[in-house]
C-alpha cells in the first residue's frame, strides 16, 4: 500500500559545494540519496516536498556541513495479504520470480494452479496449462503477497496465484 | 563481547550481577511496548498509517528540533566574552583551512596565497570566515557568536 510519510534525513554537504545555493544542493543530494531505496520495511518512491532545512551544523574534524531535512515522501509497504500486480523475471521447476516494481516475489508451485504445469521443453521455460495461460519471463501476473522477508535495504516475498482473479493477466 | 561472555558462563558465576540487570533493563522495555500497542491498534481500523504518520513524524521532528532551539539564549543576552579565545581560534582556524584545503569557496583575495592555513589567517583577519561559535553553556543552553563579531 502506499503511504505519504513525513521523515527526516541528515545530509552531509562536502566544502567544495558551499556557497548560495547550498539549499538547492541539499534538496538535490536528499532526492539522490533517499529516492528509490528501502528502509527494511518499506520503499521510499518518491520525494514529495522538502521543509524544515536546519541550518548547516559544521562535523568536526572533517569540516563537511551537516543539514537536517524534513521531507514527505510516497512509501511503498508491501503487507502480507495484499495483491499487486508483477512482471515475471524468470522461471524455473520449482517456480517463478517477478518484480513487483522494486520488491521481487518469488511463487512456488505449490501456490500456482494445479493445471499449470512446468515446461522445461519450451524456450524460454515457462508454466502452461497447454491451452490459454503461458507464463514466462516478461509475462504479466497478478499475485497476492503470503510473506515478506524484510532485510538491511531488501525486500523479498512469497507470492501466490492460486486464487480468485489471481495469475495471468 | 558481553554476549558472548553471557553465553559462556551461564551456569556459573555471575549469576547476581546478570539477575538484577535484566529485571531493569526488560521492565522499561515492556512498558514501551504496551504503551506504542494500543496506539498502533486504535489507528488501524481508520486508515493505518495515513492518519497516524503526519502527525507523529510532524511533532516527533518538531519536538526534538524546538526543545534544542529554546535552549539558544537571544543575541541581546548573550553574557560570555566578546572576546575568541585561543581555543575558538585554533578551533576556527583548522575547520576552516581543512574546508579551504577541500576547495571550499575562498572569500578573500588569495593574492598568490596557496597554504589553506595562511589563507584561513587571513580571512579571520579580514573578518570574513563563515562560521559561527556555538558556546554550550553547563545547563545546556547555548549561545552563538559569528566570527565577525568576536573580537581578537
Amino acid at each position: 500500500m502506499f503511504f505519504l510519510h513525513n521523515l527526516e534525513r541528515r545530509v552531509l554537504l562536502h566544502p567544495s559545494y558551499f556557497g548560495k545555493n547550498m539549499t538547492e544542493l541539499v534538496t538535490t543530494k536528499l532526492v539522490k540519496d533517499v529516492e528509490g531505496t528501502c528502509t527494511g520495511d518499506y520503499y521510499i518512491i518518491a520525494i514529495m516536498d522538502t521543509f524544515d532545512l536546519s541550518e548547516g551544523r559544521i562535523l568536526p574534524g572533517s569540516g563537511m556541513a551537516e543539514f537536517t531535512v524534513g521531507y514527505r515522501a510516497v512509501v511503498w509497504r508491501p503487507f502480507k495479504g495484499e495483491v499487486v500486480d508483477a512482471i515475471c523475471t524468470s522461471v524455473n521447476q520449482h517456480g517463478f520470480f517477478s518484480n513487483a516494481g522494486p520488491l521481487s516475489i518469488f511463487v512456488s508451485t505449490h501456490s500456482i494452479p494445479p493445471d499449470i504445469q512446468y515446461d522445461a521443453n519450451a524456450t524460454p521455460p515457462q508454466f502452461t496449462n497447454h491451452s490459454d495461460i503461458v507464463i514466462e519471463p516478461g509475462t504479466h501476473v497478478r499475485i497476492k503477497i503470503m510473506g515478506l522477508r524484510t532485510g538491511v535495504g531488501e525486500m523479498f516475498a512469497i507470492g501466490k496465484i492460486d486464487g480468485d482473479y489471481l495469475g495471468y493477466s | 563481547m558481553s554476549d558472548f561472555g553471557d553465553d559462556d558462563r551461564d551456569p556459573i558465576a555471575d549469576e547476581p550481577a546478570f539477575e538484577e540487570d535484566p529485571d531493569e533493563y526488560y521492565e522499561p522495555v515492556e512498558d514501551d511496548e504496551a504503551d506504542n500497542r494500543p496506539v498502533g491498534d486504535d489507528e488501524d481500523p481508520n486508515q493505518v498509517v495515513n492518519s497516524g504518520d503526519p502527525n507523529a513524524a510532524a511533532n516527533h521532528g518538531k519536538g526534538t528540533e524546538k526543545s534544542h532551539k529554546d535552549k539558544k539564549i537571544p543575541n541581546d543576552q548573550r553574557k560570555t566574552t566578546p572576546y575568541m579565545t585561543k581555543y575558538e581560534k585554533a578551533r576556527i582556524l583548522g575547520t576552516r583551512a581543512l574546508q579551504i584545503s577541500m576547495n571550499a569557496p575562498v572569500l578573500v583575495d588569495l593574492e598568490g596565497e596557496t597554504d589553506p592555513l595562511q589563507i584561513a589567517i587571513k580571512e579571520l583577519r579580514e573578518k570574513k570566515i563563515p562560521l559561527i561559535v556555538r558556546r554550550y553553556m553547563p545547563d545546556g543552553t547555548y549561545e552563538d557568536w559569528t566570527c565577525e563579531e568576536l573580537m581578537q
